[in-house]
C-alpha cells in the first residue's frame, strides 16, 4: 500500500512518517513544498533502507503537482494547513489545496476511490464551544462552530476544510477518518497556545488560569493519526486527539518560566479579561479598527472559557500515549532552552 | 448617490480594500469575485459582502457595479480593466498597473475611450506625511525641489516576503522587475510630482543581499535595488533593501529653501532649516529645533490617534474617497494619468537595467 503524506517537512509530519514507519508502512510518498525541510525526512531515509521513502518537492496549490502527489496512493495522510500569515493564505493553503487534492483523488483511475482512504487532520478549533458552560466537557459529539467567523482565522479555514472533505466523501465514497488534535507541542513547536495567553509587547498576558490546555505531545500525536489510519473501525469516525494528565495553562506557564526562561507576565481572571475584550470590541468598532480586536467577548469565550476534555474516543482503538507529558514537558522545554531565540 | 462597489481578486490586499471600502458610508460594497469560488466566499463572509462570485462577466452582469477594484496580479490588469471599461465601469486598480508600460498605457487608452476614471492604489502618496509634504512645497517653505531620497525597507521574513519565497511559482516571480515591480510604484510616485522631466536619466543596480537570504531556492531573487535619477533640474535617488533594519519608507526633499525628512512609518515630516545664528551657536541650536519638530509632530499624531486617523490604510481610504467624488462630480481623478504613465514608464526602464535578459 502506497501512503502520502502531505505537509511531510513539517512539524508534525517528520514524525508521522516515523511513526508509520514504526508501524511496518514501507512504501510512502512525502510531500512537501519547502526543500529546507527535509532533513528529518532524509535522516529517516538513510536509518530506513528496506523501506521506499519518496520525497515528493511540490505545491498543493498547483493542480499538476497535486495530481502526482496521489498517483497510486490508497491511504492519503492530509497535515497541510495555513498557519499563519494573511487570512487569504491562510485560506488558501487550508481550503484551496485541499479542494485541489480531493479533485485529484477523483480524477485519477489508478486507485478506485471506494479502496481509498483519507486521513485529515483537523483541529480543536472547529468546535463550537462558545455556548457551552464553564467546565464542560468537550468529545467529539459536541457542535461544530455556527460563526467561525468570529474567531480566528485558523478556526475558520479548518472548520472550511473539514466540512470540504466530508462533502467530497458523501460525493466520492472513500474512507475517511479525521482526526482533530488540540494543542500540538513539542521540540521545534511553538512556546505557547494561545490557550496559555498572549504576548503583547514585552509583557505575557496569562489569560488561561487554571483551565486544562488540551496538548498533545508530537510523537503522541503522531502515534495517534496512525492508529486511526490503521483501525479497520475508524473509516467515517471523528477522533478527539490529546494526552491524558493534562496539565493546566497555569503550570504549563509555570514549568516554561522554570525550565526555559523567566518571562514578565501578567495573570488576568476570566472575568477581567471579559471586561476587557468588551472595551477592545467598543474600541475596535468606534474607531473603524484603529487597534485590532485581538480580543473579543466571542474570542475569549472560545480560547479562555475553560472546558474539560475527553480522549476515550481515541483510547477505544488502542491508542496509548507514547512519551508520559511530565516527559513530553521536560524534553520540550529542555530543546526551547538551548534555543531561547525560538522559546 | 451611493455608488455600487465590486472586487476582482480574493487575495492579501483584497483585505485592505475591503476594509477601506466598508469604512466608507456612501457607497455600498455589493460583490466580490475570484477565479477560485472559494477565495471569494471566504472575503465575502469575512466581510459580510452579500455576494460573491467565480466569473467576472457574472458578476458585472449580475451586479452591475460602478466601481470595479481590480486586486489580480498585474498579469491580468490589461484584460480586466478593458472588460470593465466597456461595460461602464470606473476602475480602481492595484499597483502594479501592469505587466508593462505599453499595457499601462492601453489601460489608460481605454479608460479615456471609454469616458470613465481610472486609478491607481498609490496610497502612500495620500498618508498625513505625505500632504503635509505637498503643504511644504506648495506654501514655498521648502523652496524648488534640488534633489529627492525615496527609500523602502522590505521584510523577505513577512506575511507577504514568506508567500513568495515559500513558492517558486509564486505570480511575482514573473513580474518582468520580479519583487521589485511589486514595490517600486511606491518609491517611485513619490518622486515624480517633483521630478521635471517626462524622460529623466536613469541608472540602475541590483543585487541578492544575501545569499539563501532573498533567493526563492532558485537564486534568482535580486532584493537590494538603487536607483540614480537626473532630471532636467532635480535629480533623486530610489532605494529597496530587503535587508537594511529597521525596514521604513522615508522621502527626504532638499529644497532650495529648507530640505524636509519624511518618515511614512513613524507619520513624521520634519524640516531642517537655514541657520539664523552665527558660528558655533549655529551648531547649538539646530539639535533643539528638531527636537521641537518631532514633539510637535508626536502630539499632532496622539491627537490623529485620539480621533482614530491612524489606520494602516489611512492613505488608502483617503485616496478612495478622493475617487469616488471624482466620479460623483465628474471631476478629474485625484491622479493624473500621466503621472500613472510617467511611473510606469520609469519602473520599465529600470527592470530593463537590471533584468536584461527579460526584455531579451
Amino acid at each position: 500500500m502506497k501512503v502520502l503524506v502531505t505537509g511531510a517537512g513539517g512539524f508534525l509530519g517528520g514524525r508521522v512518517v516515523e511513526r508509520l514507519l514504526a508501524h511496518g508502512y514501507s512504501d510512502i510518498r512525502c510531500f512537501l513544498r519547502d526543500r529546507g525541510k527535509a532533513e528529518r525526512l532524509l535522516a529517516l531515509q538513510e536509518k530506513s533502507p528496506g523501506a521506499q521513502l519518496e520525497l515528493c518537492y511540490g505545491n498543493l496549490r498547483s493542480k499538476a503537482d497535486c495530481a502526482l502527489a496521489v498517483a497510486d496512493v490508497s491511504l492519503v495522510v492530509h497535515l497541510v494547513a495555513g498557519m499563519k500569515g494573511a487570512p487569504a493564505e491562510m485560506f488558501a493553503d487550508s481550503v484551496l489545496v485541499s479542494r485541489n487534492l480531493l479533485e485529484a483523488l477523483e480524477a485519477r483511475d489508478d486507485v478506485p476511490m471506494n479502496e481509498t482512504r483519507v486521513v485529515l487532520v483537523s483541529s480543536f478549533g472547529v468546535y463550537g464551544v462558545v455556548p457551552l458552560r464553564r467546565g464542560a466537557r468537550v468529545d467529539e459529539t459536541t457542535p461544530l462552530e455556527d460563526h467561525p467567523e468570529w474567531r480566528d482565522t485558523y478556526s475558520h479555514s479548518k472548520l472550511w476544510q473539514e466540512q470540504l472533505f466530508w462533502e467530497y466523501q458523501k460525493k466520492d465514497g472513500f474512507e475517511l477518518v479525521v482526526l482533530r488534535p488540540g494543542v500540538i507541542y513539542g521540540p521545534g513547536g511553538g512556546a505557547f497556545s494561545t490557550r496559555v495567553g498572549l504576548q503583547i509587547g514585552p509583557v505575557f498576558f496569562h489569560l488561561g488560569g487554571r483551565n486544562l490546555l488540551p496538548l498533545t505531545f508530537v510523537a503522541n500525536c503522531a502515534e495517534a493519526i496512525v492508529v486511526a489510519v490503521a483501525h479497520p473501525d475508524s473509516a467515517g469516525q471523528v477522533y478527539n486527539v490529546h494526552d491524558d494528565d493534562l496539565p493546566t495553562a497555569s503550570r504549563y506557564l509555570r514549568e516554561y518560566k522554570k525550565h526555559v526562561k523567566r518571562i514578565r507576565s501578567v495573570r488576568l481572571p476570566y472575568f477581567a479579561t471579559r471586561i476587557l475584550a468588551r472595551i477592545l470590541e467598543g474600541y475596535h468598532r468606534r474607531s473603524q479598527g484603529q487597534l485590532p480586536a485581538i480580543i473579543t467577548r466571542y474570542k475569549a469565550a472560545a480560547a479562555w472559557g475553560g472546558n474539560r476534555f475527553s480522549n476515550a474516543k481515541l483510547h477505544s482503538l488502542g491508542w496509548r500515549q507514547l512519551v508520559a507529558t511530565p516527559d513530553a514537558m521536560t524534553q520540550t522545554f529542555e530543546y526551547m532552552r538551548q534555543q531561547p531565540t525560538k522559546g | 448617490m451611493s455608488l455600487k462597489i465590486a472586487i476582482v481578486g480574493c487575495g492579501k490586499i483584497a483585505d485592505a480594500h475591503a476594509e477601506e471600502i466598508k469604512k466608507i458610508p456612501s457607497v455600498q460594497l455589493c460583490a466580490v469575485c475570484d477565479l477560485e469560488p472559494i477565495m471569494a466566499k471566504q472575503l465575502a463572509v469575512r466581510y459580510e459582502i452579500p455576494r460573491w462570485y467565480g466569473d467576472i462577466a457574472a458578476m458585472i452582469d449580475a451586479e452591475k457595479p460602478d466601481v470595479l477594484h481590480i486586486t489580480t496580479p498585474p498579469q491580468s490588469h490589461l484584460p480586466l480593466a478593458r472588460q470593465a471599461f466597456v461595460a461602464g465601469c470606473h476602475v480602481f486598480l492595484e499597483k502594479p498597473v501592469a505587466l508593462h508600460h505599453c499595457d499601462a498605457e492601453a489601460i489608460v487608452e481605454s479608460a479615456v475611450a471609454a469616458g470613465r476614471k481610472l486609478a491607481v492604489n498609490y496610497w502612500p502618496r495620500f498618508e498625513a506625511p505625505a500632504l503635509e509634504l505637498r503643504r511644504l512645497y506648495e506654501t514655498g517653505v521648502l523652496g524648488s525641489p534640488v534633489h529627492l531620497e525615496s527609500s523602502i525597507g522590505y521584510d523577505l521574513g513577512g506575511e507577504f516576503g514568506t508567500a513568495l519565497r515559500q513558492d517558486p511559482e509564486h505570480w511575482v516571480h514573473r513580474l518582468p522587475g520580479k519583487l521589485f515591480q511589486n514595490v517600486m510604484d511606491h518609491v517611485l510616485n513619490k518622486i515624480t510630482p517633483y521630478i521635471d522631466d517626462d524622460k529623466p536619466f536613469i541608472q540602475a543596480i541590483a543585487w541578492c543581499g544575501e545569499a539563501g537570504v532573498g533567493g526563492n531556492g532558485r537564486g534568482e531573487l535580486l532584493d537590494e535595488l538603487r536607483v540614480v535619477i537626473r532630471g532636467t533640474r532635480t535629480s533623486a535617488y530610489a532605494t529597496f533593501s530587503a535587508h537594511a533594519r529597521p525596514v521604513g519608507q522615508t522621502l527626504r526633499f532638499y529644497g532650495t529653501k529648507n530640505t524636509a525628512h519624511v518618515d511614512y512609518a513613524a507619520r513624521t515630516v520634519v524640516l531642517e532649516r537655514k541657520q539664523a545664528f552665527p558660528s558655533a551657536l549655529g551648531r547649538l541650536f539646530p539639535p533643539f529645533l528638531v527636537a521641537k519638530d518631532y514633539l510637535r509632530q508626536g502630539l499632532s499624531n496622539v491627537s490623529s490617534f485620539r480621533h482614530a486617523g491612524f489606520h494602516f490604510f489611512e492613505g488608502m481610504h483617503r485616496l478612495l474617497n478622493e475617487f469616488y467624488l471624482s466620479i460623483e462630480n465628474d471631476a478629474p481623478p485625484p491622479i493624473s494619468y500621466e503621472e500613472i504613465l510617467r511611473v510606469s514608464a520609469m519602473m520599465e526602464r529600470i527592470f530593463e537595467q537590471i533584468y536584461p535578459e527579460v526584455r531579451a
